[in-house]
């Protein structure tokens, strides 16, 4: 536990370091890298619900805790996923560990800063949320550093490649997602059709 | 056995009489065929008391006149008289308050004949204006009925030359200026001057930018931009005008701004914000509503016709939506066809049925009457008065949204944020909560200003000197522990402190 926190620590302080630091055989777990995971969903659920009432973009009923959990796991994963791929392609020498817990780690700026920044939504107007959006803002622009970040040290490329990757890895997530919801569709379709044919074929017996 | 048969006789009396008595005062109350509803400012459709009920029907059967066939305009003079405009028949026909008939304009021969007219004005004197739409012309007649003059299609170059003329409706301001809808026109309103001449276009809509046809413009070659359809403005349907002398207008084919209120110089004051006007599932998704007609009282509360859900929607002067009536259907309540609108002093609506040849009246519900009283006093910006008749609303309907913004705008007049600010959350409002946040956080910082500063100083005072002196404590812990860890791998004696 001490040492997450103190890789925690490392990642915020020393973003560099901690990139090369994990690559090291047995520095960090995976369990280390999902507890990251559930602390930043933790993090989001209670920033939308200390939200105050001016700046609450959505109904309650419109918020789902299933939908939030989804929308936090399936893009870290499917980027995981992809930029493992892309990278192991071309010449990238993380391993899917590193790329799963090095991403895992980048959202830690977000899960630390999201709700003292919430927070001030309860002493702000409208008129004067520029505060919050410019902090909003900048913790996501952190994260999104640190991705880029591991990108480059976890697989050892320099600077263009690393734009290269990330946006190939951006194609990647996409191929996937599309993927996944044709295979949903066509699944879908091939249960309906045997369910069906059940159907009729008890239906004549 | 005769007194067995006289007690029989005096209790079957007795019953019968409480039987009749009890049915005497039975009124039948049929139900509406429309359900009520507002919306919230989530743009949903929520339950409500119906605002208008149908009453009664002119359709001209009862009057030495006959039936009505296809009418296509009403109008309410000042004098309570009825003007319907009789387009099959080419007449217009005149009623009075009850409905009875004072006389038909259209002469049997002559100038004074129409030919299907579609609209008509009557100016305060009683002097009657004409859409003489397939004559291409403007008839006007005197309060008696008697052709006075007419004026053709008007001639300007600004016109063009391939401008058709179909007057449909009209409207005569003060200066006995005449604005006409033309059918199929879109420059807008059609200004002619008490002498028939052209006085040029009054409020034409505009065609906004659009990122398709920026690139249609840059990509395409001359040849294809030939072939593309050429972008017009809206065409208006109809145009009124309210007691201060605005002009509101009609607009079709367009899903937002539908219903304006031009100012003299043609210039949008209703939507400041643009504005979604009718319904957007009522005929269907993504319907676009076709205002065909529209109708301001004295206090500028709209009501509109929308052609596409055949419903009545009321909107007051600031755009705010109040009630919805009407509807698609046979039943006494729906229209087939309906085509007109117009509305008397005491707030009755007439809706012209072009397709069942009839004109519908509907009365106000006393709880419209609530909510016009309440909104006359809102609009107006006299939140207090209002703050009472805006919680009988509430009493009668807890869904009505604007009863808690109107509330809430009373409170926070009243300097009474915090509840301004409960008020503002109910109302959905956020804009409006925010600015009485604003004032309540200024008032509680003023309020506990001494226990403000102490928390901050203590804040500071913990972060700065307490904070880092706990954080010393766990680390020298801490290395202890690490210490004796290492003492023991090496396999030194365990919990050893002296090491």
């Amino acid at each position: 536990m001490i040492a997450t926190f103190r890789l925690m620590r490392q990642v915020i302080v020393h973003p560099i370091d901690f990139f090369h630091d994990i690559q090291e055989p047995g520095r960090v777990k995976w369990l280390q890298a999902l507890f990251i995971v559930g602390l930043a969903y933790i993090a989001k659920m209670v920033a939308i619900l200390i939200t105050g009432y001016a700046f609450q973009t959505r109904e309650p009923y419109e918020i789902s805790f299933l939908n939030e959990f989804i929308w936090i796991v399936v893009p870290l994963f499917t980027w995981t996923v992809s930029n493992w791929a892309v990278s192991a392609i071309l010449d990238g020498e993380g391993k899917f560990k590193e790329v799963f817990v090095g991403s895992a780690f980048a959202l830690v700026p977000y899960a630390i800063f999201i709700v003292p920044i919430t927070l001030l939504t309860n002493i702000l107007a409208l008129d004067e949320s520029s505060m919050y959006t410019f902090l909003i803002h900048f913790t996501l622009f952190w994260v999104g550093w640190l991705l880029l970040l591991k990108v480059r040290i976890v697989h050892d490329f320099e600077l263009v490649k690393m734009v290269w990757i990330t946006l190939l890895s951006i194609v990647g997530i996409l191929i996937i997602w599309f993927v996944g919801i044709l295979l949903f569709g066509l699944i879908n379709q091939l249960i309906n059709f045997v369910v069906d044919m059940f159907k009729e074929v008890n239906f004549r017996r | 056995m005769k007194q067995v048969s006289k007690f029989r006789f005096v209790v079957s009396t007795a019953i019968a009489l409480l039987m009749l008595v009890t049915a005497l005062p039975v009124q039948t109350y049929a139900a509406s065929p429309y359900e009520g509803y507002t919306r919230n400012k989530l743009g949903d459709d929520v339950h409500s008391i119906n605002g208008y009920i149908y009453e009664s029907s002119i359709d001209g059967y009862d009057l030495s006149s006959g039936p009505f066939s296809a009418p296509e305009d009403v109008f309410l003079a000042d004098d309570g008289t009825i003007y319907i405009v009789d387009t099959g028949n080419s007449r217009i026909v005149h009623l009075n308050k009850k409905h009875e008939l004072l006389g038909i304009i259209g002469d049997e021969e002559g100038d004074g004949k129409l030919y299907e007219p579609k609209g008509v004005f009557v100016k305060q004197d009683g002097t009657i204006y004409v859409a003489d739409t397939k004559n291409q012309r403007i008839a006007i007649f005197d309060q008696k009925g008697k052709f006075q003059n007419q004026f053709g299609k008007p001639e300007n170059p600004l016109l063009g030359a391939t401008f058709s003329y179909s007057p449909s409706k009209l409207l005569v301001d003060k200066r006995n200026y005449m604005f006409v809808v033309s059918d199929g026109n879109t420059q807008g309103l059609i200004q002619i001057d008490p002498n028939g001449q052209f006085k040029g276009f009054y409020g034409a809509n505009h065609v906004g930018f659009s990122w398709s046809r920026l690139i249609n413009k840059l990509v395409a070659t001359d040849e294809q931009k030939a072939k593309l359809s050429v972008v017009k403005p809206l065409e208006f349907s109809n145009a009124v005008q309210d007691e201060e002398g605005f002009i509101y207008t009609s607009t079709l084919g367009t899903e937002m701004n539908q219903l304006k209120r031009l100012s003299p110089v043609g210039v949008d004051t209703l939507n400041i914000v643009p504005r979604r006007y009718g319904g957007r599932f009522d005929n269907g998704p993504f319907s676009v509503p076709s205002f065909l007609d529209l109708a301001v009282d004295k206090d500028g509360v709209i009501t509109a016709l929308d052609l596409q859900s055949s419903k009545v929607y009321q909107y007051d002067k600031l755009g705010n939506f109040l009630f919805v009536f009407g509807g698609l259907g046979d039943q006494n309540g729906l229209f087939i066809t309906p085509s007109s609108l117009a509305q008397s002093p005491d707030g009755t609506v007439f809706v012209v049925d072009k397709g069942r040849n009839r004109v519908d009246l509907f009365r106000t519900t006393p709880f419209a009457e609530l909510v016009h009283d309440a909104s006359r006093l809102f609009v107006d910006g006299r939140y207090k008065e209002a703050e009472g008749l805006w919680n009988e609303v509430l009493h009668l309907n807890g869904n009505f949204d604007l009863a808690y913004l109107a509330i809430g705008k009373s409170l926070f007049k009243a300097e009474n944020y915090k509840d301004a600010m409960t008020y503002f959350e109910l109302a959905r409002s956020r804009y409006d909560y925010s600015i009485a946040f604003k004032e309540y956080r200024k008032e509680y910082i003023r309020e506990n200003f001494a226990w403000i500063c102490l928390i901050i100083v203590v804040i500071i005072i913990a972060l700065r000197y307490i904070l880092p002196f706990l954080w010393r404590r766990v680390r020298i812990m801490l290395s202890a522990r690490r210490l004796a860890g290492a003492a023991h791998i090496k396999g030194g004696v365990p919990h050893d402190r002296n090491l």
